[in-house]
């Protein structure tokens, strides 16, 4: 039983279904400036944060995935915005030795704007219009800024959730000695 | 590992295309997909109640600290509207009562004859994008993918995902939302002239007729009432060749009597056109207007209400807004007309989901 609750896929299940109610539930109604904050997003960023490209691409497209089944947008498009931030927020992690919260908060807040413009700009690729307007740049702001502070919570649970060891996140990226 | 390596853009590959799989599988209608979603609402669904329970003081805390002086001023300013429309409402009902007997003895569908299913709002959109609301009524009541959504203001939305006890509403204000409506202009002043001489040979009724009931009139000649009006006899004149069809209510006796005429082409006339939201900050629009000589220009004011008809998703009359601002195009593209919502879609409550799908879906 433990070794499967210590499995990330589950884990990653285990927070992101509670994760998926309370961005229903509870962040749909508390709309700062009338924008919703984006957790679903914010954990995928922080999943790479935290695991690197790959963890961060599988956690993406996972949250992403679960986000769009209560969506009523096309199923995918979540999972592929989420997929590529969380593949980001891996290889911004993988470039740098040092790793300190605030450099964790610029990432998840730059990414959350990057993935603010590009959902809607995808949606509009595919054929549904009329989410690009001059509002999506007050989303993108307040998205950017509650992300950015969120992800001093929200790094060290994705860290937990893909289950990554003390030691290998302590450890410079192994590239720094090719 | 190296940052480009072949592993790590093998995996991010395979996961952009199984997301661009799942898209179009998604856009193409996939039944498959439809049945993902309803196994994960299945399971997803326990969990949300659970954590709506849970959340619930915490949010309303927020509304209380975020919405407390705007809704003392709004309930200050609704006590005033409340008293200035109670007599109203009541001489109103007498109205539609009056409408729906004329709908009824003339066949033509109206909202009485829908039956509905009324629901709370018990979520909102937790995306950015869509303009989605989640009711707590579903397939268990009857509801369908589809069917409209109104309030006591107006309409709302219409029904997009629908579970065994709960449902999915795009509302109007949302980019993907589209229906035919008609614009009603309202007239201006109402007029009833009187004039002292009547030439028309007419059918003469009886001079105690009343005019609030239906009037018959020979086969070709306008149908027209004049409701509120019973001095008098009714005499309906033939159409005069430019097709101006005239009531003219006057006693039957005396041809040098004054006469009240009523001239049909003061009644309110309508255009039909299709409704789009445009997001919740932005006025949704009418476009696409059929040009129609005698409609004239659309007034700001003119009300808008759905058209129905066999293929609309809603009944024909339900109120949707008023013109507020009319945008001229050049070419054949014709005005675009801006539209204040009748319903406030930023406090919904309670809706009513009517039980109506068109004749074309198989009723």
């Amino acid at each position: 039983m433990i070794d499967l609750v210590n499995r990330p896929l589950v884990r990653l299940l285990m927070v992101g279904l509670p994760a998926l109610a309370l961005q229903t539930t509870l962040l749909s109604e508390l709309t700062p400036f009338g924008i919703v904050i984006q957790m679903m997003l914010c954990m995928s960023i922080g999943a790479g944060v935290a695991a690197g490209p790959e963890g961060g691409a599988l956690a993406g497209f996972v949250l992403g995935l679960m986000f769009d089944f209560v969506l009523t947008s096309p199923l995918g498009l979540s999972a592929l915005v989420y997929g590529l931030c969380g593949f980001a927020g891996g290889f911004a992690f993988s470039t740098s030795l040092a790793n300190p919260r605030w450099l964790n908060a610029v990432t998840c807040a730059g990414l959350s704007a990057t993935a603010m413009f590009v959902q809607p700009v995808a949606a509009n690729w595919i054929g549904v219009e009329g989410w690009i307007s001059a509002r999506l740049v007050k989303v993108m702001i307040v998205v950017a800024i509650f992300n950015g502070i969120a992800s001093y919570v929200v790094v060290p649970t994705m860290r937990w959730c893909l289950a990554v060891r003390r030691l290998q996140r302590l450890a410079p990226p192994s590239e720094v000695f090719l | 590992m190296p940052i480009y390596s072949v592993s790590r853009r093998r995996a991010v590959s395979l996961l952009a295309l199984t997301s661009i799989l799942l898209i179009t599988l998604d856009q193409q209608g996939n039944g498959l997909v439809g049945r993902a979603r309803d196994g994960f609402g299945f399971v997803f669904h326990p969990v949300e109640e659970a954590t709506r329970v849970v959340t619930r003081p915490i949010q309303n805390a927020w509304r209380g600290v975020t919405n407390y002086g705007e809704l003392e001023s709004e309930n200050e300013r609704l006590r005033d509207r409340l008293d200035q429309q109670e007599g109203a409402f009541i001489a109103a009902l007498a109205i539609v009562r009056d409408a729906q007997e004329l709908l009824a003895l003339n066949g033509i569908d109206n909202l009485a004859d829908v039956s509905s299913v009324t629901a709370q709002v018990i979520g909102a959109s937790p995306s950015n994008f869509s303009q989605t609301v989640e009711i707590n009524q579903g397939s268990d009541r009857g509801l369908r993918v589809g069917m409209a959504v109104v309030n006591a203001a107006g309409l709302v939305g219409k029904v997009t995902q629908v579970f065994a006890n709960r449902s999915v509403v795009m509302l109007t204000s949302d980019v993907q939302y589209a229906i035919p409506v008609q614009i009603v202009n309202q007239i201006e002043n109402p007029e009833t002239t009187t004039t002292s001489t009547t030439t028309t040979t007419s059918t003469t009724l009886s001079p105690t007729t009343n005019a609030s009931a239906p009037a018959e009139s020979a086969p070709g000649s306008p149908s027209t009432t004049t409701p509120g009006v019973d001095q008098g006899g009714l005499e309906v004149g033939p159409p005069t060749p430019t097709s101006v069809a005239v009531s003219t209510i006057a006693p039957a006796t005396s041809a040098e009597a004054p006469t009240t005429t009523i001239d049909i082409n003061n009644l309110p006339s309508v255009e039909t056109g299709i409704f789009r939201g445009r997001g919740p900050d932005k006025a949704p629009v009418v476009e696409f207007i059929d040009q129609n000589a005698r409609f004239g220009e659309v007034r700001v004011g003119a009300l808008v209400v759905t058209s129905g008809g066999s293929s609309s998703l809603a009944p024909r009359g339900i109120v949707v807004g008023r013109v507020i601002k009319i945008v001229e195009r050049t070419g054949t593209s014709g005005a675009v007309l801006e539209v204040r919502l009748t319903a406030r879609l930023s406090t919904l409550n309670f809706v009513r989901v009517l039980l109506y799908q068109p004749v074309v879906s198989g009723r």
